[in-house]
């Protein structure tokens, strides 16, 4: 298998007139934490069922560990593990019959299986809880309830479909240390998510962008390519101020970031010690710091680029 | 393959026992549904008030009278000396029926004309009204005739009489229907439910990237379904004869044939709306949309010979139609099967064909 998990070439999806996912292309490495980045509607979920065999691809060839998974979907089912965002499980079931049954649904049973419900049940700290309902729990723990079925049966790829939207934000942490030790286990992560944040977790990222794979590297290949230069961090002027006061300097670009301004200069441009004496020239006092570059600027800027490029 | 198919029905089993309210529906309300439908649409007519005229007042009109209230059927309500007070108690609802004894009644007995004695019916409630006609027409003809016959020579007396169920008694043509209705119901409802149910959880999706085989999920999500309908058949039979008397003439083996393959095709039927209702509102739209129909054109509560001939032909494809005359012929008749293989044939060929279908319709629905 070359060490490739994941092999897309040219992947087209279409829904009647509308081209969910555009001619994209890309490798996962085994082993690799691979992220896939985009707004609401870009293509990502749809991608991320193609891959899992749940829906037909219109044109292009898609390996999933091994398989032709436009050719035989069916026959990838048993090397992947799924998690859906919503962690479909069965409320009404305890925490051991959802392993059951899903143990069961992947040709588990017996002593099989019950050693390895065990063994994920203490690897993601479930051993305490396996006959509570899963209705009676909170979201972290469905989330991890969720991430147990879909490892028990050891696959050597995980889809994660946003699987920390709408959990506390402790509990993303301690999910992320799992899914490192997954990682570093030598499974394949796959996982899509609109935390910014997260991203930062992944060891690669993919950025879809109106159904294309806009931006494709680690995370300081895709701050470099498309946030070159620095990054100024601005508090206490507004924007319209900004521009005003610093006519003469010459900023890349101006962009809210929160309660603050990141303006972006070139890598020999303004220090921010001249852009602070040029606001306070102009009579605006304001705290000027260089900050790292985020994926937010990365993830605004190939947006922007998108929508300039007509891409839509 | 059997060890997966064994595992999705222990879950299916658990859901469905953890639910209080489905183990009702599946188990407790069949039975009761059964005692208020038995007890509740009953078409035997008995003790309709009846306003009586009786202007004759003769010991032969009053004997007339006795004899006709005789059987429970009419009770006397009032008792008024104008014609007109009798028409009135009609219209006010205090009577249903009238009877008016002219004068002379007694006098003219025995003429060729004979006496005239009226019976109003109120014709409101159709079933009721023909039940009081006919009952009131055969109590004057009988006696209208003893009196005449005599000199015409031997009588012809009509004497009918009613095979299977004697008494005619409502319950015992109901139980078999009301079998049919709730199989379907807890069968084919439940079933859409709980498929859309899985849909809108997203469990379904969740399922489908397990390397379990469609057929295999479908199977295990209904076999437990064709057990809950055997478990129906022998409560309602047992109830059934037990509190409406309804007889067990056939073999009840043949019967429990008969509902294993209705029960395959109302299976079907559900799996089918399941498949195309996306959430679970939909499916109980859809399978209230799909029962009703199907228990009218059964023969459940109208015979299929009084539809209209270009009605008639699609009853042939309701499961419940042959499974209606199964029941029936098994419980009230003791026909064999030789008398019901025709049935029997029909059922098996719609349920499989329904299953397949659903089966078809559910692997796309997928893709």
């Amino acid at each position: 298998m070359d060490g490739r998990a994941i092999r897309v070439e040219k992947l087209t999806r279409r829904f009647g007139g509308f081209v969910a996912v555009n001619e994209v292309s890309f490798d996962v490495a085994q082993g690799e934490i691979f992220g896939f980045l985009g707004a609401n509607g870009a293509g990502k979920s749809t991608t991320m069922r193609i891959l899992c065999g749940l829906l037909p691809a219109s044109s292009g060839s898609v390996h999933v560990a091994g398989v032709d998974v436009v050719h035989d979907p069916a026959a990838v089912r048993r090397s992947i593990g799924y998690m859906s965002q919503k962690f479909s499980l069965y409320l009404d079931l305890t925490v051991d019959e959802n392993l059951k049954f899903f143990g069961g649904a992947y040709g588990l049973f017996g002593r099989d299986l019950r050693g390895r419900r065990e063994r994920v049940e203490a690897q993601l700290g479930l051993a305490a809880l396996g006959s509570r309902l899963v209705a009676s729990l909170p979201g972290g723990i469905r989330q991890r309830v969720a991430l147990a079925c879909a490892i028990l049966h050891s696959p050597s790829i995980v889809f994660l479909d946003e699987p920390t939207s709408g959990v506390d934000p402790e509990s993303r942490r301690a999910f992320w240390r799992l899914i490192r030790k997954l990682a570093d286990a030598g499974t394949t992560i796959f996982v899509t998510t609109h935390y910014l944040d997260e991203a930062e977790y992944c060891e690669r990222l993919g950025l879809m962008s109106a159904g294309r794979l806009a931006a494709l590297g680690t995370p300081i290949e895709l701050r470099e390519a498309f946030v070159p230069g620095r990054m100024l961090e601005i508090h206490g002027v507004g924007i319209d101020a900004l521009r005003r006061s610093a006519a003469g300097l010459p900023l890349l670009s101006v962009e809210p970031f929160g309660a603050a301004l990141h303006v972006r200069v070139d890598r020999d441009g303004p220090g921010a010690d001249d852009l602070r004496r040029a606001l306070a020239a102009a009579g605006v006092p304001a705290q000027v710091a260089e900050t790292g570059v985020t994926l937010e600027d990365v993830f605004l800027t190939v947006e922007r680029a998108t929508i300039a490029g007509g891409g839509g | 393959m059997l060890r997966s198919l064994f595992n999705v029905m222990t879950k299916e089993a658990i859901q469905t026992l953890r639910d209080r309210r489905m183990t009702f529906i599946l188990m407790i309300a069949p039975l009761l549904q059964l005692s208020l439908f038995g007890y509740a649409v009953n078409f035997d007519v008995d003790h309709l008030p009846t306003v009586v005229c009786d202007q004759d007042a003769t010991p032969k009109s009053q004997e007339l009278l006795q004899g006709f209230f005789a059987n429970a059927i009419f009770t006397r309500a009032a008792d008024v000396l104008d014609p007109a007070a009798a028409q009135r108690a009609l219209e006010s609802g205090a009577a249903e029926v009238a009877v008016i004894v002219p004068h002379g009644f007694t006098r003219e007995a025995g003429r060729e004309a004979g006496p005239e004695v009226q019976v109003i019916v109120d014709g409101t409630d159709t079933t009721r009204a023909q039940v009081a006609q006919a009952d009131a027409r055969e109590f004057l003809v009988e006696h209208g005739l003893s009196a005449a016959t005599a000199a015409i020579g031997p009588p012809l007396v009509l004497e009918p009489r009613i095979l299977y169920n004697p008494r005619l008694s409502s319950p015992v043509y109901m139980v078999p229907g009301i079998l049919g209705m709730l199989l379907m119901q807890a069968t084919a409802f439940l079933t859409a439910m709980g498929l859309a149910r899985e849909k809108e959880a997203g469990t379904l999706e969740q399922v489908l990237v397990t390397p379990i085989r469609p057929s295999v999920l479908l199977a295990g999500k209904t076999l437990p379904f064709v057990f809950v309908g055997l478990f129906d058949i022998v409560g309602v039979i047992l109830l059934g004869s037990l509190l409406f008397a309804v007889p067990v003439r056939g073999s009840l083996a043949l019967l429990g044939l008969g509902g294993f393959l209705y029960v395959f095709s109302t299976l079907g039927f559900g799996i089918l709306l399941g498949t195309l209702a996306s959430s679970q509102q939909q499916a109980i739209l859809a399978a209230f949309a799909f029962i009703l129909p199907a228990s009218l054109l059964s023969g459940f509560l109208s015979p299929i010979a009084s539809m209209p001939a270009w009605l008639r032909p699609l009853t042939f494809l309701n499961p419940m139609r042959h499974f209606l005359e199964i029941v029936r012929g098994t419980l009230l008749k003791g026909e064999g099967f030789a008398d019901l293989y025709r049935q029997f044939v029909a059922l098996l060929v719609i349920g499989v064909a329904v299953l397949l279908l659903s089966i078809a319709r559910f692997r796309k629905h997928l893709a």
